[in-house]
């Protein structure tokens, strides 16, 4: 293994400070569940290791009417799915968070780091591609606030410069009579990575679909929004048929690979298969939502 | 009658006592291979070849060489030229003298070039990226079917390729047979590369001490083969090698037979004058270590309206990959089991194992029964849905007699196939499951059987047998010498029931050694299912030798006939007159002052075979939009002879049904059709079920009476995972109407069989 030096800030400026000085060279280390396997295998051989385990306040999750759910970047991928305030309002980044390695894994692995680690299959980033979420980066020249949508760039590649930190997630308050739901496809029911990866979002006024959000895992470089099949939804009830249809846009948006995990016309079908199950899925939850008091 | 002419009632044998050596394990104080530590102790890999055929023309180590903390490193000019079998010579007959300890010739992927030692396991990559090799590379075939073309780069200067000539079991006269058929079916079946995945790698450590004698701790089923091999190849007399291997975490077949990694590190040591531990990595037990064979298997038979079979003819194609290891064993085992199972008047069946330049193929859990049984079991399903018939209806139409002869040539003592069909239908709701309308929706349950048989040793291709010696101490407790080797199955637990039930003392009197060539008798190692059945047969010889001596002692002292004592409890005792007794440790050290008597049992057990026999029933669910299968349950019915203990008995079936799932779903090293590498050799993309994926299981055992083995058990470790692919395709038949053909069952081909 690369011999690297150990770097633990103790504040969010302190950290920012470091990474400013040693930049390309230096890598962050949250939970580490992808990075520990990074450094072991020889894929990346920085010079720093920079952990942020250490900084104060950076664990929490907060929610309020006004301003939405903000997860701080050690926030784990546990705590998200097991957060009362994350069931209550934004269940599918709960369900989602549910899928991803084990138990194990996500005790230890932080929500921040499966948004930074871009891959194309990471489990949590559909769902908060629907959900509209921001990512809340701090820099030496500052802050920005980035939405997911235009966050990754390729595979382990996004919009952040080598000196920059995602400091927290930030998702805007849900509307009301919205379902959604992600469905991950893998071979095992644990300790898999995704061959493909749906969510779906609707809201629903009355019959009428008003908004739709459809995202896809593992089947082009970055998680993408199929943004032709939400149109596709929006203004008309949402019947199978028109999950139909919807699926069929989404499985043209879909520029799968082929790999040990799957092949690309596999990856294609799943897509139709999947998306359209998920809308129905995403539907029903509005509709049992409509009616609640 | 009084109740003590007639059979004792067993204590021990039969309880689920927990394994003797838990609380070592549990604790971790019980040392594995990978925990031993030596002063001064050296480390040392291999450097592996990233082509999967080439001639080496040059080689430079002189700067690794020049690394600090290098201490050696060999190639091929610098070990004996030995052609060997990686295994010592005669031991099978089957195997073949293929490999050398290095060679300027690669032929799979992952082929060891050199070996280096260095102070510290860091350093040893570095060094290996430092040796310079100029490879040759030449032309590589993977596919067994174009292995045998003339055309096709030969690998070991064989006729086609062929590991041995064709193996052929023939009865009858299939041309008659198939002219008495009122049908004939055709299939031809697919099977994949899983491995074994134990949980310790492979690993050994050498040293030599001053005077020259070699001790070896290594991970390995067969301690008296490494002596033997390590003996014959690097010529050492085996008064002066020691193979220590007293726990180790699996093995499923594939550490019983040698390749490269013992004898370099035993060359190692020699050349250092240090002790070398080598370890592999877990990539490496996938690319380095054994597979199950890919086979195909084209199947043919013929079959009366009324599901009488008339005719069987197969080709079993097995994929060895670069070296023989097993390959002539597993083909005759496997052509074997093609032409059994079932009666069949007139059978003709070629078995074939072919070099290619994929990585080796060799013993793993079932020894080519699983892939002929996942045809054969394929194809008797499709028969009786073809002619309309229940697929028990059709195995019952077809069934062996006690009498008939079975896979290894000997006669069936009974068949217990058919009390495992009806038992297994009735657990599993078989009639009333097989009835039920086709479910709405996409997701398809179904229910689907398949059978086994299989021997519990490798008779006739090996004659096999065990040692065991039971030394009774001063006190009355007993040590128990076996040279069967213990991979975590629990068969040092049911060794030491053997002899507690045997002598008459209780199980915490037994010590059981093994693992040590030094001590224990000799043993050919533990593989097939043989060890429970073979060496506690040895166990049981040795402690009624044992126990003989103890009652002419008492005897003497009790002015008793030895036909009239018994010993229960530590205690000989008189069954005319109980009050005459004497305790087992008085009279070994008499209290009288003299010295101690030496009560030394000897047993050997070489027994020809016994078959054991299963029914296995799959329930499952399969999604039709996306191919995926769900395994709802399973249901294994097992006839094993008596159960030694009931808790590692349904272990072994338990841990067959995980192995056997995953062979049929997902469990496959998939080698790349033009480089040869294998693209998952790991543990992320190499797919095994997880706890969340196994399925509700029910294992039961019954009990056939049969006094060949240890208080009439048979062979198990291995019958488990036999049938199981089988009868989860059968049950993706019965849900879906997709005949599946090809291992793993994943969901995209699935999908596109699915009507
Ligand atoms: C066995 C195993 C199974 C897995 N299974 C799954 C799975 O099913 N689904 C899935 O999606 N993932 C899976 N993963 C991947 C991994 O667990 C997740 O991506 C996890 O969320 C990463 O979080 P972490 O805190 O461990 O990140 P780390 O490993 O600490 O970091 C990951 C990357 O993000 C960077 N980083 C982390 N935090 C920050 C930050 N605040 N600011 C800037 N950069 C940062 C790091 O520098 C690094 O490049 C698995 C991993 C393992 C080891």
């Amino acid at each position: 293994m690369h011999r690297f030096d150990y770097l633990e800030p103790a504040t969010l400026s302190e950290a920012v400070a470091l990474l400013a000085q040693h930049g390309a060279r230096a890598r962050v280390l949250a939970g580490g569940t992808d990075l520990l396997t990074a450094l072991k295998e020889g894929w990346e051989r920085p010079d720093w290791v920079l952990s942020i385990g250490r900084v104060a306040d950076l664990r929490y999750i907060r929610y309020d009417s006004r301003d939405g759910l903000r997860i701080g970047a050690l926030a784990t991928v546990r705590e998200v799915e097991t957060s009362p305030l994350v069931r209550k309002h934004y269940p599918v980044l709960a369900e989602a968070a549910g899928t991803l390695a084990s138990v194990q894994i996500r005790n230890l692995a932080t929500l921040a780091g499966n948004v930074c680690r871009a891959s194309p299959s990471g489990d949590t980033l559909p769902a908060l591609l629907v959900l509209d979420a921001e990512a809340r980066l701090v820099g030496p020249s500052g802050e920005r606030r980035v939405p997911l949508a235009r966050f990754f760039v390729g595979p382990g590649r996004t919009v952040m410069e080598p000196t920059e930190l995602l400091a927290e997630l930030v998702l805007p308050p849900p509307r009301p009579g919205t379902g959604a739901h992600y469905i991950k496809h893998s071979l095992r029911r644990a300790m898999d990575l995704a061959v493909v990866g749906v969510a779906a979002l609707v809201a629903l006024d009355g019959e009428t679909c008003v908004d739709a959000r459809i995202a896809l895992g593992a089947v082009a470089p970055t998680p993408i929004r199929a943004l032709a099949a939400e149109e596709q939804l929006v203004g008309r009830p949402i019947t199978p048929d028109a999950a139909e249809a919807a699926a069929d846009l989404a499985q043209a948006a879909a520029r799968p690979i082929t790999d040990v995990r799957g092949t690309a016309p596999y990856r294609r079908r799943m897509v139709h298969v999947l998306t359209r199950r998920c809308i129905l899925r995403a539907a029903e939850l509005a509709q049992s939502q409509g009616r609640l008091p | 009658m009084s109740a003590h002419l007639g059979p004792t009632p067993l204590r021990v044998v039969g309880q689920r006592v927990p394994k003797v050596d838990g609380v070592d394990k549990a604790t971790g104080v019980a040392q594995y291979t990978v925990d031993v530590r030596r002063p001064r102790m050296l480390y040392a890999r291999l450097l592996r070849s990233p082509h999967a055929h080439a001639r080496i023309r040059h080689m430079d180590v002189s700067r690794a060489q020049a690394l600090r903390g290098v201490r050696a490193i060999l190639t091929y000019r610098d070990v004996p030229p030995v052609v060997h079998a990686g295994q010592p010579q005669p031991r099978a007959g089957s195997l073949a003298r293929d490999q050398r300890i290095l060679e300027d010739r690669v032929r799979f992927v992952g082929d060891g070039v050199a070996a280096v030692a260095a102070d510290h396991p860091d350093i040893l990559e570095e060094a290996l990226a430092l040796i310079q090799v100029d490879y040759e590379v030449l032309p590589a075939v993977f596919d067994p079917f174009e292995a045998m073309q003339p055309a096709a780069p030969s690998l070991h200067g064989t006729d086609r390729n062929l590991v041995i000539p064709p193996f052929i079991v023939r009865h009858g006269d299939v041309e008659q047979g198939f002219a008495e058929a009122d049908y004939i079916f055709e299939g031809r079946y697919e099977t994949s590369r899983p491995m074994p995945a134990y949980m310790e790698p492979d690993a050994c450590v050498c040293e030599f001490d001053p005077s020259g004698r070699l001790t070896v701790w290594i991970s390995t089923q067969a301690p008296f083969m490494v002596r033997g091999s390590l003996s014959e190849v690097l010529g050492i007399p085996m008064s002066k090698i020691r193979v220590i291997c007293e726990h180790m975490g699996g093995g499923f077949g594939a550490k019983q037979d040698l390749y490269q990694y013992p004898y370099l590190c035993v060359l190692l040591a020699q050349r250092t004058g240090r002790p070398v531990k080598m370890e592999y990595t877990r990539e490496e037990t996938f690319v380095a270590g054994r597979s199950r064979h890919p086979v195909v298997i084209e199947l043919r038979q013929g079959v009366t309206r009324d599901g009488r079979l008339t005719a069987r003819q197969a080709r079993f194609v097995a994929n060895s990959g670069a070296y023989a290891s097993h390959g002539p064993g597993i083909t005759r085992v496997g052509t074997n089991a093609l032409a059994s199972l079932y009666k069949c008047p007139h059978v003709y069946i070629e078995g074939l194992c072919v070099y290619t330049n994929a990585p080796i193929a060799g013993a793993f859990r079932g020894y080519g029964a699983p892939q002929a049984y996942f045809a054969l079991e394929s194809q008797m399903d499709e028969i009786a849905a073809q002619l309309g018939l229940d697929p028990i209806e059709l195995r019952m139409r077809n069934m062996f007699q006690p009498g008939d002869r079975g896979p290894a040539g000997t006669p069936f003592r009974e068949v217990m196939l058919p009390a495992c069909l009806q038992r297994g239908a009735e657990l599993i709701g078989w009639a009333e499951k097989r009835q039920r309308p086709a479910d709405p929706g996409p997701i398809k349950r179904g229910v689907g059987v398949a059978c086994q048989l299989h021997s519990a040793t490798s008779y006739p291709a090996v004659k096999e047998a065990a040692g065991a010696v039971v030394s009774i101490n001063e006190d009355g407790t007993v040590q128990l010498l076996i040279g069967a080797a213990d991979l975590g199955t629990g068969a040092k637990t049911v060794m030491a029931q053997i002899a507690a039930e045997t002598l008459g003392v209780g199980l915490d009197a037994i010590r059981v050694v093994s693992g040590d060539t030094d001590v224990t008798p000799y043993d050919i190692g533990a593989y097939a299912s043989r060890t429970t059945f073979i060496a506690g047969g040895a166990v049981q010889r040795a402690a009624e030798d044992a126990k003989r001596q103890l009652l002419d002692l008492a005897a003497q002292e009790l002015h008793a006939e030895p036909a009239d004592l018994h010993v229960t409890d530590g205690v000989v005792a008189s069954r005319s007159d109980p009050g005459r007794r004497i305790a087992v440790k008085d009279l070994v050290a008499s209290p009288g002052g003299r010295s101690a008597r030496t009560i030394v049992g000897r047993g050997t057990f070489a027994p020809r075979n016994d078959y054991s026999f299963a029914a296995q029933f799959a329930e499952v669910a399969v999604d039709t939009e996306t191919g995926q299968v769900e395994v709802l349950q399973m249901v294994a019915v097992h006839d094993v002879g008596r159960v030694i203990n009931p808790t590692t008995a349904e272990g072994q079936v338990e841990g067959a049904l995980h192995q056997g799932i995953g062979y049929a779903l997902m469990e496959d090293l998939v080698v790349d059709g033009v480089s040869g590498k294998a693209l998952n050799a790991n543990f992320a993309d190499y797919k095994m079920l997880t706890a969340l994926d196994m399925p509700k299981i029910y294992v039961e055992l019954l009990e056939s009476v049969d006094d060949l083995g240890p208080f009439g058990a048979k062979g198990l470790a291995e019958d488990g995972v036999c049938p199981t692919a089988a009868a989860i395709a059968n049950a993706i038949y019965h849900a879906t109407g997709a005949r599946v053909r090809q291992l793993p069952i994943a969901p995209d081909r699935l999908l596109e069989l699915i009507p």
